[in-house]
């Protein structure tokens, strides 16, 4: 506190017995010192306006190797190139989107984004003695069309490569449509729209939950990871 | 501090429990109501967002919520997180649990399809043998129903059919679309009905305890409620065998509490309610609670398009409305490696098909999006699951949930008469859209996991026979007479219908003969 307002603190504190004195009741107590300035923080104070961190910055890579981001991002483009005005996956930031949900997420879905990856990758030097990255649409069309398949909502294919190759797509399209250059496209014919909905913020959190002992939900052990739960749910 | 016990202690504030306070507070009965969770205020705890805006875009935040398929990010904190209150099973067998502990609990979150059961499910094992009889017909609960569906405003039809029974309903008339007419006729040529939907409207858009039920309560001045007591168990008076009261936790402060009360009503949702008296050690002389777990099976259906709608031509005309196939196979036949049966939702859709249902990427994809636009039909299963002794719940002593409460185990699965009832609804569904001419887009035979429906039901059932039920036929604890369970827990058969509109029928029935036998000062 700087001196000037320690001291004019000081001489309100002073002042109070008198008024009590003078009035015979209680009169309101000076508030002090850190509330008045809140009394301004009403429904007319503009509220800072914020960009999304994705907008003015680079997400950073920590999960896929630098070999299968090129395979995630080639993948990305051949599976959803920009159509009409809308971005397409890569001007979405998409792959790194994906390097950011996927490396948070459950050790299958690690485990099948890096196999499907690596099986792209060694499918395209074995048919074209090429990376996948440096595929053309024509090659990468040879490698993807064949897994791709019809399914219905939470039962995607449980068939090897088919299930990452119409996963990723989903998840490539999601990622992208959900995005802001997408959102902020102007859509041509029936392309879909970013989702938009109720948010429900956290109600009541128990914010002393992390500190009991009970919060552990008992997981396989390692390496006996179950095969017979197969709908993937993340 | 409360010197003196409550008339009624009522644990849990959905549809059950704010039944059970409307129907006794309006007697003059005072009742203290006690909720796992807090309460919600929409204008406070939720606001519009884009997907962009979110962390994950919109995809479920990772690692969370493995086994609620219903969730995503924006609706992630409205259910009971499995790592607060955990459950186990065997992992060749998983079990999604979905939970809501808000005020309200799921009332505030359901689909609103609204069926009363028949005497297809009341007496079903005096047709086929399988299973045990409710302890009450149709004709027992009809008069409920009734009340029930005005309470909720139920939209629908008379349709005439037994197996789809008749109610109080604010009639639908409203003219169906052409492709709707022709799927109703592709089922009149194999014998399957096509019905109107039955739906609760409520009130401004909502049909829940809490805008339903809870503010007739309040209104009476004799409802009193706690939010975030985390009921640990029910005590009980070693001299009369009657329960006194319960020991609850504060959620967020841990402070151990507890209540006295003359009686009790248990409302907590079916699985909760049982996990309850199972960590309480009551009301299980029979050995059969926890038994005779059932859902029903979902997951299973088709996507299609109408031809006709393609290319820009969706019209209301045309396109959209939905309709309801109320069970139809062993009826009056019987079908061929299934006992009971299921029913088809079905829905028509203006607007956009999912991605998925075409083997297309890119530009292609966009095209073949652009043109089946408008034009999606769907049919989907709610199968009846047959209730068996081996699927069941116990309490597992080894996990314990946030506050210590030991936990539930869950073992169950379904057997070949549930994934042969998925099958023949597939075919069933194929067939018709054929015969309607729809091109059939995808389909899939493999039911979700058990507990998908959220209609789980059954583990404390009813009948007249103490050595083979929980409850009698007012959801009376058998044991202890001064203990209701009114929730789904109940139930002896599932059905194929959303149970939500026999929950209630059956909460107002076992409270109005709570309230008399107070009368009478008979418990």
């Amino acid at each position: 506190m700087r001196r000037r307002e320690f001291v004019r603190a000081m001489v309100s504190a002073a002042a109070a017995p008198k008024l009590l004195l003078g009035q015979g009741q209680n009169p309101a107590p000076p508030p002090p010192a850190p509330v008045p300035w809140t009394v301004g923080l009403n429904s007319s104070t503009p509220v800072p306006k914020a960009k999304l961190a994705e907008a003015v910055a680079e997400g950073e890579s920590r999960f896929f190797t630098p070999g299968q981001m090129a395979t995630l991002t080639r993948l990305s483009d051949v599976l959803l190139p920009p159509i009409g005005s809308k971005p397409g996956a890569l001007a979405a930031g998409v792959p790194a989107f994906l390097d950011f949900l996927v490396g948070s997420s459950p050790d299958d879905r690690k485990d099948m984004y890096r196999g499907g990856l690596d099986w792209l990758d060694s499918e395209a030097k074995k048919k074209f003695s090429l990376p996948f990255s440096r595929l053309n649409a024509e090659q990468a069309d040879v490698i993807l069309k064949p897994w791709l398949r019809t399914w219905m909502s939470d039962h995607p294919p449980l068939e090897k490569h088919a299930d990452f190759v119409n996963v990723a797509h989903a998840d490539i399209r999601a990622a992208a449509i959900n995005s802001k250059p997408w959102s902020d496209a102007p859509a041509v014919g029936a392309q879909e729209k970013t989702q938009v909905a109720l948010y429900w913020y956290p109600i009541e959190p128990d914010l002393y939950g992390d500190r009991t002992k009970a919060m552990q939900v008992p997981q396989a052990k390692k390496g006996s990871r179950p095969t017979t739960e197969l709908r993937r749910n993340y | 501090m409360r010197q003196e016990a409550v008339d009624v202690l009522i644990i849990g504030s959905g549809h059950a429990g704010g039944m059970a306070a409307k129907i006794l507070t309006e007697k003059g009965i005072s009742c203290l109501m006690l909720n796992a969770g807090p309460i919600v205020d929409v204008a406070r705890n939720a606001e519009r967002k884009s997907a962009y805006e979110l962390p994950y875009r919109g995809f479920k935040p990772p690692g969370r919520l493995a086994h609620v398929f219903q969730s995503n990010e924006f609706n992630a904190n409205v259910w009971v997180d499995e790592k607060e209150v955990p459950y186990t099973f065997d992992q060749a067998n998983p079990y999604n649990w979905v939970r809501v502990r808000l005020f309200g609990g799921r009332s505030l979150f359901w689909s609103r399809q609204s069926f009363r059961l028949s005497d297809y499910e009341f007496k079903a094992r005096s047709r086929d043998g399988f299973g045990e009889d409710w302890p009450i017909s149709l004709a027992d609960v009809a008069p409920y129903y009734s009340r029930v569906e005005d309470i909720f405003q139920v939209h629908g039809k008379s349709e005439g059919l037994e197996q789809y029974p008749d109610g109080n309903f604010v009639v639908d008339d409203s003219p169906w679309p052409t492709s709707m007419l022709r799927f109703a006729e592709a089922g009149k040529k194999i014998g399957v009905p096509v019905c109107r939907q039955r739906s609760s409207h409520g009130r401004d858009g909502l049909a829940s305890s809490v805008n339903l039920l809870l503010p007739d309560a309040f209104a009476t001045g004799k409802l009193e409620a706690v939010e975030n007591a985390v009921v640990r168990n029910l005590t009980i008076d070693k001299q009369t065998g009657l329960v006194n009261g319960a020991n609850f936790v504060d959620r967020l402060s841990r402070r151990e509490m507890s209540v006295k009360a003359k009686r009790v009503v248990l409302a907590a949702g079916t699985l909760e309610s049982t996990r309850l008296l199972l960590n309480s050690g009551l009301g299980n002389s029979s050995g059969v609670m926890g038994h005779y777990l059932m859902d029903q099976i979902y997951g299973a259906g088709i996507t299609c398009s109408v031809p006709e709608a393609r290319g820009g031509k969706a019209t209301p005309a045309l396109m959209g409305g939905g309709a309801l196939v109320p069970r139809f196979r062993n009826i009056s036949t019987k079908a061929d490696g299934f006992l009971r049966g299921y029913a088809l939702n079905v829905t028509s859709r203006l607007g956009a098909l999912e991605a998925r249902n075409f083997a297309a990427y890119g530009t292609e994809l966009q095209k073949k999006m652009d043109d089946y636009y408008g034009s999606a039909f769907y049919m989907t299963i709610m199968g009846e699951v047959l209730g068996r002794n081996e699927n069941l719940v116990r309490i597992n002593k080894d996990v314990v949930d946030a506050w210590g409460i030991p936990t539930l185990h869950v073992q169950t699965k379904y057997t070949d008469n549930e994934y042969n009832m998925a099958r023949d609804a597939v075919n069933t569904s194929v067939a018709m859209a054929e015969s309607a001419g729809f091109e059939v887009l995808s389909k899939n035979t493999e039911p979700n996991p058990p507990g998908y429906s959220i209609h789980e039901v059954g583990t404390c059932r009813m009948g007249d026979d103490p050595k083979k039920s929980v409850l009698n036929k007012w959801n009376q604890s058998h044991d202890h007479k001064n203990l209701f369970v009114v929730d789904g827990a109940c139930f002896t058969s599932a059905g194929w219908q959303n149970p939500t509109m026999t929950i209630l029928a059956l909460s107002m029935r076992a409270s109005e003969y709570m309230a008399e036998q107070m009368r009478q000062g008979n418990i």
